[in-house]
């Protein structure tokens, strides 16, 4: 491999990059040869070990907490990894939480604090990178969920709020054109922390895989090989778009199960 | 090393095909081809698949053998059942396997509904949806017997979204995205099953609409990324999802349209 001028080494961020499906991507971004930063909420642990694999794929990380709605902190954020990389090719806005189960036990705070964490907080991720990206000629992709695509009774704001990542990434895909691609992906029954209290519970697991047409949980890496690909330049004629990373789930409606 | 499609895409980093015959009908020409060309890269052999084409393909074949890998061509009417059983065996019994299978030949026809003829309806049908259903139910028996199979079928952006004129060629390919979902939950968990949609792609099938300078004009001004797409654009998905990394993804069906059909 031809050796590259520092100003040819490109550079990610990913919200939400120290656990589950974001610290996937982080890790498979920086084998692929990027430069990452990334932002985590609270698991400073997770965040330094997530870097720890960064820098053991030899290239470097840069990793801050961050409360992913908040305008101002994210867009420090940017500044910092602006700093210290000095470009921005592609942005990865995976930073997400659930809410409560139940359709009527969502509060209004809890309505606030799921959408401006899944949806507001991916909307500020590429607000504030725009035009790093535009230099670029960057691309971004938006961590959706297939709860965006299908009911999902239990999880009623968190769905709606994946509803509007699809949307969001439509929105932007044409906002941003010709210079900067924005998709999404929309992922299934993934095995991370978020998603360990089903997983852990031997009924629940079952059942989750009886609607998975491929016949297991997906992994992080499982996402986190369609968003390489949706970030890579293979992709460059692809934007607006939402691929689904389920196993088949949302092909597998009730009538439409094995029996 | 820098992230780029040269980097990413060599055999043996990601997203590799190593050690896997495929077969790919419609090899030679259009989309077909770049699909040929991109699988090659990525490390498989290669069935090109042709109708008329003999030279065509035969050429394609000769690029697969220089990036070194091996190649074979095969001929068929894809609206003849019997022919494309014939070509999907010729294509296994090659190498005593088959690994995956891409959809890429296909006719486009585009009269007003007063102009379709039984002819024409009869040939947009067979060649693009019964062509692509066949070829998938002959290769099942081998994709079974393959460690990763995988089938990537090539709809079209008129699969999804209205156009004026050629309304069986959007029948057919809307047929094209649902066999694609009914097979892909039908041949779980073994075989992957997915789709590409192409938008407007310079190939020789609408040659006359892009070689008019007009129309070429108002398609780059109502695509957002601002261009018509050419065949290597779509290239980089199926090869993606034909690959090991997709595992997890079936049924699903991938726009590649330069955003024109956002709003």
């Amino acid at each position: 491999m031809n050796a590259r001028a520092a100003d040819e080494q490109k550079v990610a961020l990913v919200t939400g990059g120290s656990r589950g499906i974001g610290r996937a991507v982080v890790v498979r971004l920086a084998r692929a040869g990027y430069d990452v930063a990334f932002t985590f909420r609270q698991d400073a642990e997770s965040a330094r070990a997530t870097a720890a694999e960064v820098t053991g794929s030899g290239r470097r990380a840069f990793y801050r907490p961050v409360d992913a709605c908040d305008e101002k902190e994210v867009a420090g954020f940017a500044a910092g990894a602006r700093e210290e990389f000095g470009r921005l090719d592609t942005v990865v806005a995976s930073a997400g939480i659930t809410g409560a189960l139940g359709w009527d036990a969502v509060s209004s705070e809890e309505w606030r604090s799921v959408f401006e964490t899944n949806l507001v907080g991916q909307y500020w991720a590429v607000r504030t990178t725009a035009s790093d990206l535009k230099k670029t000629r960057g691309s971004v992709v938006l961590v959706a969920s297939i709860g965006g695509l299908t009911a999902y009774p239990e999880q009623v704001a968190y769905a709606a709020a994946k509803a509007g990542t699809i949307s969001l990434a439509r929105s932007l895909a044409f906002a941003l054109a010709p210079e900067v691609r924005v998709n999404a992906v929309a992922p299934g029954w993934v095995r991370t922390d978020m998603t360990a209290g089903l997983y852990d519970e031997p009924r629940a697991r079952a059942a989750i895989v009886r609607g998975i047409p491929r016949g297991r949980w997906g992994e992080p890496d499982d996402v986190a090989s369609a968003v390489v690909f949706l970030a890579s330049d293979g992709a460059r004629f692809i934007t607006g778009e939402t691929l689904v990373v389920d196993g088949g789930n949302v092909l597998s409606w009730r009538a439409g199960r094995r029996r | 090393m820098a992230f780029s499609y040269s980097t990413l895409f060599l055999p043996g980093s990601v997203f590799d095909l190593s050690d896997s015959v495929v077969l790919v009908t419609g090899g030679s020409r259009g989309i077909g081809r770049a699909v040929v060309l991109e699988l090659a890269r990525a490390g498989a052999d290669v069935v090109v698949h042709y109708h008329t084409r003999e030279e065509a393909a035969a050429s394609v074949a000769q690029e697969v053998r220089a990036l070194g890998r091996e190649s074979m061509v095969v001929a068929a009417n894809v609206a003849k059942r019997e022919q494309v059983e014939r070509m999907v065996r010729a294509a296994g019994e090659w190498k005593g396997r088959l690994d995956g299978l891409v959809t890429s030949a296909g006719v486009y026809r585009g009269p007003s509904i007063e102009e379709v003829t039984v002819e024409g309806w009869e040939e947009v049908f067979e060649k693009n949806l019964g062509g692509t259903f066949w070829a998938v139910r002959a290769a099942v028996p081998w994709l079974r017997k393959a460690p990763a199979p995988a089938v990537v079928t090539i709809s079209s952006i008129f699969g999804s979204h209205p156009g004026i004129g050629g309304a069986p060629y959007q029948m057919a390919k809307a047929g094209v995205e649902q066999l694609t979902r009914a097979l892909a939950l039908e041949l779980s968990p073994e075989i992957r099953v997915n789709s590409v949609a192409p938008g407007f792609v310079r190939t020789d099938m609408n040659r006359g609409a892009h070689e008019d300078p007009e129309f070429h004009r108002a398609i780059a001004r109502a695509t957002p990324l601002g261009r018509w797409g050419e065949p290597e654009d779509v290239a980089p998905a199926v090869r993606y999802l034909l690959s090991r990394e997709s595992d997890w993804v079936t049924g699903a069906v991938l726009g590649i349209d330069g955003g024109i059909a956002l709003r």
